[in-house]
């Protein structure tokens, strides 16, 4: 029976043992070796004291390491926690103090960046796949693991114990785990493998970073389906005809990615020189796509059917559309409709249903559906919403603080958030963190941060700040703060020092005003 | 070219006037460039060296460094 996540890895390495399970550059695993690697990791981290409920950190770029390190963890009885590499190392102590992070997997070229990571005084006592003997805690390479005795039977887990936790922007300033069981992460796995009909003979792009729910699906639907997930490396997502080149050699049939990636793939990806024709899936979601640049590749890629997914990384999967033929002119494209198995509700301040046709937030209950936050019941109580909706007991929903409004073919439309929370070229953020770690400079008075929007249909982020009184400070001193706490897309790309943050009448910051003189390129030091 | 390369990417995009970028350093895998930067440094090429810079030319191993941008622009400069 298959209810854990490495189930499917271990059911397609008896069906299939000897087709790609994840290809990276020129190296591959396959089924047998991934289900094997991942096997002998769970063993010898069962024998370094990993028990069921832990939390293993993934310390690893993208990579075959990290393909191995995520199911090895889970099959030891643990949930996998990405700790992104390109995050300050004071970001990434947050997390695996956050979590309580005991072991981490690792590979030989980030043993610095691991060595800045333990300098942060973290909990960790293990780190697997690192030979340096030097780091003050326990270390084992990739050859001890491939030398350890497989674990060999499940790790007694039921479907409700955890799988992942992917941490994402806080509010208050530090970020917060998105905790998801088998259960949830499986179902969402099975409804996108099954909407899109994965087959074993796919080849899925992985372009999003493990700990983006966007890899959730590259991952596991392709592990479903039996099919091959070639990761894309780092330098590629940053070099579209690069990318290009590689969808072209390695026959990918199915890109998922969000709409900024394959934006840059239509116009700076040469793409007319090459044969894409592979392509039978292009997925997009994390932010709405530009209806222009959306009409124009799918003229370039006419075998292509293109399904924008949309859900917040606390569900998973909510609404999908599958574009028709788009008419000539620059209206939104909608999210769509719910997944099968998926009920949405549409609900006013009130919390009671709007009248049909306006606008208000949207509420979701799916199988899909997050355990809640790690150690947050506070947000825990804001993220769920439960009513006896049908009469008899409580039915849970989630709160998914995005606004929607339902058009008369039914179709759901997108209409931002009901918060701060922004989505900046595909990376969710929420503005009051990037407000409150500015403000956290002694020399701060008052900072704002907004999002202006960019030319390409994303947005970017600025800042602004007051200083206190006979206090200096330059924007590169204040950019240098932000960089310890911060990672680097939620750092503003412009910040203006002013003598006066404008006001609205009750007092408070206009940040409209400061997002309309960004827009206008009138807002500048003004001094130091 | 290498030099004002360097300046160009610390200062305008790294917004970091004072970093060093080794004429080897991997501007690409260590996250130092992303997309958006990439395009801002190929305008910047295209009117400094006075090339036009055709999209299948920007690829990893023309822009890895700073010493494969300066001997793909040697190599197109007439």
């Amino acid at each position: 029976m298959l209810y854990l996540l490495p189930h499917a890895v271990d059911r397609a390495a008896m069906r299939a043992p000897d087709r790609d399970a994840i290809r990276y550059g020129d190296a591959a695993l396959t089924y047998a070796m991934l289900a094997e690697r991942s096997d002998r990791l769970a063993g010898l981290l069962r024998s370094e004291g990993v028990r069921r409920g832990d939390r293993v950190g993934i310390h690893a770029g993208k990579g075959l390491a990290a393909a191995v390190a995520l199911y090895g963890a889970m099959k030891a009885g643990a949930a996998y926690v990405p700790l992104d590499p390109a995050s300050p190392p004071a970001r990434q102590a947050f997390i695996v103090r956050d979590c309580g992070i005991r072991h981490v997997v690792t590979e030989p070229a980030r043993a610095s960046a691991l060595r800045l990571l333990l300098a942060e005084g973290v909990p960790v006592e293990c780190a697997i796949g690192v030979a340096d003997t030097d780091l003050g805690v326990r270390t084992l390479s990739w050859s001890d693991v491939d030398a350890h005795p497989p674990a060999v039977h499940d790790p007694d887990l039921v479907e409700m114990d955890l799988a992942y936790i992917l941490y994402t922007s806080g509010s208050t300033g530090t970020p917060k785990g998105v905790m998801h069981s088998h259960r949830s992460a499986l179902a969402f796995a099975r409804v996108a493998a099954d909407t899109y009909g994965f087959r074993g003979d796919d080849r899925l792009s992985n372009h999003a970073p493990l700990h983006f729910d966007l890899s959730t699906m590259d991952y596991f639907s392709s592990a479903l389906a039996g099919a091959t997930t070639v990761i894309i490396p780092d330098a590629h997502t940053r070099m579209p005809a690069s990318y290009a080149a590689l969808i072209e050699k390695e026959r990918l049939t199915v890109l998922y990615a969000v709409p900024l990636a394959l934006t840059h793939l239509l116009l700076h990806g040469a793409i007319d020189k090459r044969d894409l024709s592979s392509v039978r899936w292009v997925l997009f979601g994390g932010e709405p796509f530009p209806t222009r640049h959306l009409r124009a590749l799918m003229a370039a890629l006419p075998n292509a059917q293109f399904s924008n997914v949309y859900g917040p990384t606390e569900v998973n999967g909510v609404t999908y559309w599958i574009v028709p033929p788009l008419p000539d002119d620059d209206t939104p494209i909608p999210i769509g409709s719910p997944y099968a198995n998926v009920e949405v509700r549409i609900v006013g301040d009130d919390d009671d249903a709007v009248v049909e046709g306006e606008t208000g937030e949207l509420l979701v209950r799916t199988p899909t559906m997050m355990r809640g936050y790690w150690g947050r019941p506070d947000l825990d109580a804001r993220a769920f919403w439960k009513r006896p909706v049908f009469g008899h007991f409580e039915d849970v929903y989630h709160r998914t603080g995005d606004l929607v409004r339902r058009r008369d073919d039914g179709l759901l439309e997108f209409h931002g958030r009901k918060d701060r929370q922004v989505k900046a070229r595909g990376y969710r953020i929420e503005l009051d963190e990037v407000e409150v770690v500015m403000g956290s400079h002694d020399a701060v008075e008052s900072a704002a941060a907004f999002a202006v929007p960019d030319e390409d249909g994303s947005v970017h982020i600025e800042g602004a700040v007051t200083l206190r009184s006979g206090r200096h400070l330059t924007v590169e001193e204040l950019r240098a703060h932000l960089a310890i706490s911060l990672p680097r897309y939620a750092i503003p790309e412009r910040i203006a020092i002013l003598e006066a943050m404008p006001r609205g009448s009750t007092g408070k910051i206009d940040r409209r005003e400061l997002a309309r003189r960004a827009r206008e390129r009138t807002l500048t030091v003004e001094r130091m | 070219m290498k030099e004002q390369l360097a300046r160009y990417i610390a200062t305008d995009l790294l917004n970091e006037s004072t970093r060093a970028i080794a004429d080897d350093e991997d501007l690409l895998g260590s996250g130092l460039l992303d997309s958006l930067s990439v395009i801002s440094l190929v305008h910047f090429i295209e009117q400094e060296a006075g090339i036009d810079i055709p999209a299948e030319d920007v690829t990893i191993e023309h822009f890895i460094s700073l010493e494969a941008i300066d001997a793909y622009i040697r190599r197109r400069s007439p």
